[in-house]
């Protein structure tokens, strides 16, 4: 199948998800037996008659519920998500805002979660039924089965409170200011403005909500690796390299990983949109100014246009983040290509 | 996985396999383990009543956030309630919570994938694209969504989680029934007059049940700690109730009265942890190229 041919196919899947994501976020937003004008104005607006009727007009309210859809999306495709009414702000400029420090976050994750994932994996494997692979496994365990925020709190208890370590919650100390806006990602833009204090205050505040993240998808990661390294390990192509006298590390490294890895791909691009969608638990324990803990303040005071303009953007991160994997897809594994 | 699960289905019936795995399962000493952890659990949950020491929602602010002692092995809390009686009535809450969402989300998606695959066409065309969408979306951000439109408590955290946990059980049985519909039996039992649904939910289900109660069982411990994860934000169960998410949310808090989140939090590890590892051996057993090697 040639490249191009792949692409329109997986692009051809998504443009349905992504519209059916918009209509799902609609229809729970409009489930709420709510009238939308008190549940979207602020007090102070609701005895204006302009500002209602501007406000109807915007979103078509007194037009059929079809209507008020494709209203939505227009809007949507403008890039307009509606005001928040918590931070009456922009959603849009809301979420550039928080988007990156998650982005930030769930990078540093999956690098923690890949690093420790994939070595677990391969000393379990390649010591199968050793002490070392049970000591792997059961770690592993521990790591998909611990709640993310007990695990976060014994890191804030042991490695902050009592060793002091790491710093403690936020993106930047008090006394710091936000580097100049460039990425949204603090490591990035401190580097550009020069700022190397932030950038280290910022890296060291990165570590242990990392960690957190990361040991919990490399629980994930570890197991993947090893079942399909295991796979790999039994194939005929194996014998073959150790029958022609290549070393154990180079049979390992050179033949077997790269084979072993197609699954595990797949799997950490899974955790990375997991981690950037589900880490509402970690931000609110580390006061981490990102998306998971804007959606989630959105949701405890009944945000709607926050609430639908941010689960539409993490749901096509999601989608567009498996897109991506697909698409490596097709780079890692010949069958795919010449199928 | 599925294909492995599909074909011992095929291969023998269900009830040999039923035995057969028991059997195996119970030389596995993890999942030994974890199957002693969880009766412990169900066991501390119907007896809460009895070896509670104290009422876990009786405060007394006299004592409140004592550490543990002699008087409360657990410590108290903020409000002077003895946490270690609030963990046993937790596993009254979250245990339950998360294998109800799990039930009702895999009798749901069982329904949904049976009718798609045995009616066919259109149809599973529409059920499956629908099924899709829902797993498109990610289970935390559906959660909360539709807890902020439900509003908060328990019964309306399950309510929300079960939405995002049927699709997968739709799928995987989906796939089963387009194989057993083309089964002689399936005929048999048609040409003898038998209707559709009849014929479906009597003869098809029964048969492509063992791969949804085995992916059940892999997917309770990802319930409860995803359900204790919605009552740590809030979204669950409210601040009196002795559920085990909620407890370490409270105890943020009161960070360095370590003992109201440390309790709770290694009771929820500990059942999903044991959930795990009865998972694991389920797994091991149905990838026959791991039982093999």
């Amino acid at each position: 199948m040639s490249f191009q041919l792949y692409l329109l196919r997986r692009i051809l899947f998504v443009i349905p998800v992504c519209l059916g994501i918009t209509l799902f976020a609609f229809v729970i937003a409009n489930a709420v037996p709510a009238d939308p004008i008190t549940a979207n104005l602020p007090q102070s607006a609701l005895n204006n008659e302009e500002i209602i009727a501007a406000f109807r007009a915007r979103w078509g309210l007194d037009q059929p519920p079809h209507i008020q859809y494709l209203t939505y999306l227009g809007n949507l495709l403008q890039g307009d998500l509606g005001t928040s009414i918590k931070t009456r702000n922009p959603v849009a400029e809301d979420i550039g805002k928080f988007l990156p420090a998650t982005i930030e976050l769930a990078t540093v994750g999956i690098v923690f979660g890949i690093v420790f994932g994939v070595a677990f994996g391969v000393i379990s494997a390649i010591w199968r039924n050793t002490l070392a692979d049970y000591l792997v496994r059961i770690l592993s365990l521990l790591g998909v089965s611990f709640p993310v925020f007990v695990l976060a709190l014994v890191g804030l208890t042991v490695l902050h409170a009592q060793w002091r370590w790491v710093p403690g919650p936020g993106r930047l100390g008090v006394l710091l200011d936000d580097p100049p806006f460039v990425t949204g990602l603090f490591l990035i833009d401190s580097l550009l403005a020069g700022e190397y204090e932030t950038f280290r205050d910022a890296l060291s505040r990165l570590i242990l909500p990392g960690l957190v993240l990361g040991l919990y998808v490399s629980g994930i990661i570890a197991r993947i690796t090893r079942s399909s390294l295991l796979n790999v390990l039994g194939l005929d192509y194996m014998r073959t390299a150790r029958a022609k006298g290549l070393r154990e590390r180079v049979t390992i490294w050179g033949h077997a990983l790269p084979n072993a890895l197609i699954p595990v791909v797949t799997v950490i691009g899974l955790s990375y949109s997991n981690l950037l969608s589900g880490a509402v638990l970690t931000e609110s324990i580390f006061a981490w100014p990102g998306i998971g803990r804007y959606m989630f303040r959105a949701s405890t005071s009944q945000d709607f246009p926050a609430i639908m303009g941010g689960s539409i953007v993490i749901a096509l991160i999601y989608v567009g983040v498996n897109f991506v994997v697909d698409i490596l897809y097709y780079f890692i594994d010949p069958r795919i290509r010449l199928a | 996985m599925t294909s492995s699960i599909t074909s011992l289905t095929r291969e023998s019936g269900w009830r040999d396999f039923v035995r057969q795995s028991v059997n195996q399962l119970l030389r596995n000493p993890l999942v030994v383990s974890g199957l002693i952890v969880i009766a412990a659990w169900v066991v501390l949950a119907v007896v809460a009543a009895i070896i509670a020491p104290y009422d876990p929602l009786a405060q007394n602010v006299n004592v409140r956030l004592t550490a543990p002692n002699d008087v409360y092995p657990f410590g108290t809390d903020e409000l002077g309630r003895d946490v270690f009686s609030r963990v046993l009535y937790g596993a009254r809450v979250t245990m339950p919570a998360g294998i109800a969402v799990v039930v009702i989300g895999s009798v749901i998606g069982t329904i949904v994938g049976g009718v798609a695959g045995y009616l066919g066409g259109l149809w599973d065309e529409a059920l499956m694209r629908i099924t899709e969408l829902f797993m498109a979306f990610p289970t935390i951000i559906l959660a909360l969504a539709i807890t902020a439109a439900l509003g908060p408590d328990i019964r309306n955290a399950i309510i929300a989680l079960v939405v995002v946990w049927w699709p997968p059980y739709a799928r995987l049985v989906r796939g089963l029934v387009l194989e057993v519909k083309t089964q002689e039996y399936v005929t048999a039992v048609k040409s003898v007059g038998a209707h559709g649904f009849y014929t479906l939910f009597r003869t098809i289900i029964p048969n492509c049940i063992a791969p949804a109660v085995i992916l059940a069982t892999l997917d309770i411990g990802t319930a409860i700690l995803t359900f204790a994860g919605l009552s740590f934000l809030g979204l669950g169960a409210d601040p009196s109730s002795p559920e085990w998410g909620r407890m370490v949310s409270i105890g943020i808090d009161f960070f360095s009265q370590w003992w109201m989140w440390l309790f709770p939090g290694l009771a929820i590890a500990s059942l999903v942890l044991a959930f795990n590892f009865l998972g694991d051996g389920l797994r091991d057993l149905l990838d026959p190229r791991m039982r093999k090697r």
